[in-house]
């Protein structure tokens, strides 16, 4: 930012005959199509810049527009204005869709040149080549805050290049969210997946079914290899091979088969990651597996009667253990071609160490890679989320507790390598599935279909010198 | 009595035909303005009648004005940045607009009268290019985009956009110059005009349906068009209505639905009264050429 004394000057060093030319027509062609647009047309003229600085003093950043509006507000207002003016840093956010977060970022690649980092939502793994090794700045934040969490280690640490492609911001947790007085009225308590199949076709014929995708989107893939890991299952082995062909499969196959034919309707092979929460807000689902923007619309939308009734507890048990995935990984990963490398990293360093306020204006959707980013760790987050006003009084506390026991990262019990990335991009999982709950496949024939479908997409990567 | 009752069958019977068709059709701008301002409560609940307003038990009432809220208008334009992406949009349109009328009219017309059998040939060859996906084409573009410096402005777009509107609006003016009396142009010709001053005397002022056909039809493509502007722009001053509305309006798993409608249901209004204040001049020209 500027300094005392700057003077306000139009920068106009190194303006060439081409950025002359084009800068001329659009002016000109400004002028006479808006001409009382003063503004506009000031505006293809090029921006005023402060005496001194340099480009290399800007920063630009792409990431998801955050379901909570508020928090993009205070972090495009308040916090990288005040970050830019302590590190003389001209910041900019840039937010999208995070659906179309990868084909952006694709553009960027292919042209070599956009923003410096770039927030995804779930392990770039397949873009290492094109991203800077993180490994410093992550030794400089666990020098101050002491060990990541495991999730974000496993979601960014590639141990065949032995190089973090991106540093891990922050991961949210997965509860499920359920309709208190409707599991009531049932007599079943949503803790074990065999009670969700009881409880299913009871729910279903009260009007109020499950509502568990098995579609081509995020929710659905989240959900679906949770439930392998709760099953004994995982689509690869912590060494990274695949291992999607056990009894754990084709068990979690036909739980979902199951409840499907009893107790949910075709819609599911055709969600969005939207669905599940529209049909929640309109009173339609008795449960759902989805970060708490579900709970939080609720709020939002002033229908206390459907909020105070929802309720968020961890994933049920399945026959082998409780546990699941984050339900999304903020990851920043910085481009090869970033203008402002060092300023990115900075940037990245120095939110991770002061989260508490990221914690809370996200609503407690985002969590710390660093569970210290937030003073007093998970203590004090529970502190934080207890102090909520919303009915039932403490109901996020509960996230704490699901992110310390009950979380784990996408690839689980390896590393989110681009295999796992290139599976959960095609939504292999999702179709498994749904093959299966649509009788187009048996448990046992889809888990050794889809192990060799497999076996190909891992030797492919580790072609490539990624596994 | 007789004439009297086939006028009136025959009015009777068209608005049988056309009614349902204008319900169909008007149906999703009545859901998209009911939708604009209504509650949370009332969008979500089940109970709710859809089609009009209802209070919180899912009960609609007459007195809708009361059930009703601005408040996700009010968002759309105070909390994004709407009105910059309508002018955008405008900017973008009107410029690209400019461009294909100033390339396809010499094109078609040159099509059309100089260039014989090889004419028609030529002019299915610009149209198929109209064929090609921009799902094919924006990685490469983005490359081009960069390399000219253009990212994210507006530039961007001008640019690239008279790629698709250019071809068809060539192919579309060729059929419609045809259709002009080749013997109007000798005449003008014998009369000492220039071939360029009989183009501009006399051909384009009887050309008039096809040309507001292409300004229609290319302004419409590039108000709709997303996947350029999603991939060339990423600053939120720099989008259009198409980048920009999905992009800020649909957060994670959470659509913005009431500010959604009232997006798509603003620019789509003074096009759609576009469209119809040229109807007759909008139909000839795109069945100009048709028969010949």
């Amino acid at each position: 930012m500027a300094k005392d004394g700057d003077e306000l000057e139009v920068v106009s060093s190194g303006l060439s005959r081409e950025d002359l030319l084009k800068r001329g027509a659009a002016g000109a062609f400004a002028v006479s199509m808006f001409g009382g647009l003063a503004e506009r047309a000031h505006a293809f003229a090029g921006p005023m810049k402060f005496k001194g600085r340099q480009l290399k003093g800007d920063l630009s950043i792409l990431q998801w527009a955050h379901f909570v509006p508020a928090y993009d507000q205070w972090l495009d207002s308040t916090y990288i204005k005040q970050w830019g003016e302590k590190n003389d840093v001209q910041v900019k956010v840039d937010h999208i869709n995070n659906a179309l977060l990868p084909s952006a970022a694709a553009a960027e690649v292919a042209a070599q040149k956009g923003h410096d980092m770039v927030q995804f939502l779930f392990p770039p793994s397949a873009l290492e080549k094109s991203t800077l090794p993180m490994n410093d700045i992550v030794q400089e934040v666990t020098k101050k805050l002491g060990k990541m969490t495991d999730v974000a280690y496993r979601s960014t640490y590639n141990p065949k290049t032995k190089r973090y492609f991106g540093f891990p911001d922050n991961y949210v947790p997965d509860p499920i969210q359920y309709r208190k007085s409707m599991w009531f009225n049932v007599g079943i308590a949503p803790n074990t997946w065999e009670n969700v199949r009881k409880a299913a076709p009871l729910l279903k014929k009260a009007g109020h079914p499950v509502g568990l995708g098995m579609s081509n989107e995020l929710d659905s893939n989240m959900f679906l290899m949770s439930l392998l890991y709760c099953y004994g299952s995982s689509l690869q082995d912590a060494n990274g091979n695949p291992a999607i062909n056990n009894k754990g499969t084709i068990a979690a196959l036909n739980l979902m088969k199951d409840i499907y034919q009893n107790g949910m309707s075709d819609e599911v092979f055709a969600w969005t990651a939207a669905s599940n929460n529209q049909a929640f807000l309109a009173g339609r689902l008795s449960m759902a597996v989805n970060a708490i923007s579900i709970a939080r619309s609720a709020e939002d939308s002033g229908n206390t009667a459907l909020s105070d009734d929802t309720w968020l507890r961890p994933i049920p048990k399945g026959s082998t253990r409780a546990l699941g995935n984050e339900h999304v990984m903020g990851i920043y990963f910085i481009w090869r071609f970033a203008q402002n490398k060092e300023a990115a990293k900075q940037y990245i360093v120095d939110q991770q160490l002061g989260y508490r306020n990221h914690f809370l204006q996200s609503k407690f959707y985002n969590f710390p890679a660093w569970t210290n980013a937030v003073k007093g760790g998970f203590k004090a987050m529970n502190k934080l989320a207890a102090a909520d006003k919303h009915k039932p009084l403490g109901k996020y506390t509960i996230l704490t507790t699901i992110a310390q026991r009950y979380t784990t990262n996408v690839g689980y019990p390896g590393f989110a390598n681009a295999a796992i990335g290139d599976i959960f991009n095609q939504s292999l999982i999702p179709q498994m599935f749904a093959q299966v709950a649509q009788g187009k496949m048996t448990a046992a024939a889809a888990a050794a279909s889809y192990q060799s479908q497999f076996k190909t997409i891992f030797a492919k990567w580790k072609g490539q010198g990624l596994l | 009595m007789t004439a009297w009752l086939a006028g009136t069958w025959r009015r009777s019977s068209t608005w049988v035909i056309v009614g349902p068709f204008a319900i169909v059709l008007a149906f999703p701008f009545y859901w998209a303005l009911t939708t604009t301002f209504k509650h949370d409560l009332d969008l979500y609940n089940q109970k709710s009648i859809p089609y009009t307003y209802n209070d919180a038990s899912g009960h609609a009432h007459w007195d809708f004005w009361n059930y009703m809220t601005f408040h996700h208008v009010s968002f759309l334009f105070k909390h994004t940045e709407y009105p910059t992406w309508l002018l955008n949009t405008a900017i973008v349109g009107v410029a690209v607009v400019a461009i294909t009328l100033v390339l396809a009219l010499p094109a078609g017309y040159a099509l059309a009268r100089l260039s014989g059998a090889w004419g028609q040939m030529a002019g299915v060859g610009i149209f198929l290019v109209y064929l090609v996906p921009p799902t094919l084409l924006f990685l490469p573009l983005s490359r081009l985009i960069a390399e000219l410096n253009l990212q994210d402005t507006l530039w961007a777009m001008i640019l690239v956009y008279p790629s698709f509107t250019v071809p068809f609006a060539t192919w579309l003016l060729m059929g419609f110059f045809k259709t002009i009396p080749q013997e109007l142009e000798d005449a003008a010709l014998v009369d000492g005009c220039s071939r360029l001053k009989a183009l501009w005397r006399i051909v384009f002022p009887v050309s008039v349906p096809g040309i507001l056909t292409v300004v229609i039809f290319a302004f419409s493509l590039c108000v709709n068009e997303f996947i350029y502007a999603f991939t060339f722009t990423s600053s939120t001053s720099e989008r259009t209505i198409s980048a920009g509305v999905p992009n800020e309006l649909i957060r994670g798993d959470v659509f913005f639905w009431q500010s959604l409608m009232a997006a798509v249901l603003i620019p789509s209004i003074p096009l759609a009264l576009l469209y119809n204040s040229f109807l007759d001049r909008f139909i000839k020209g795109f069945t100009g050429g048709a028969f010949r």
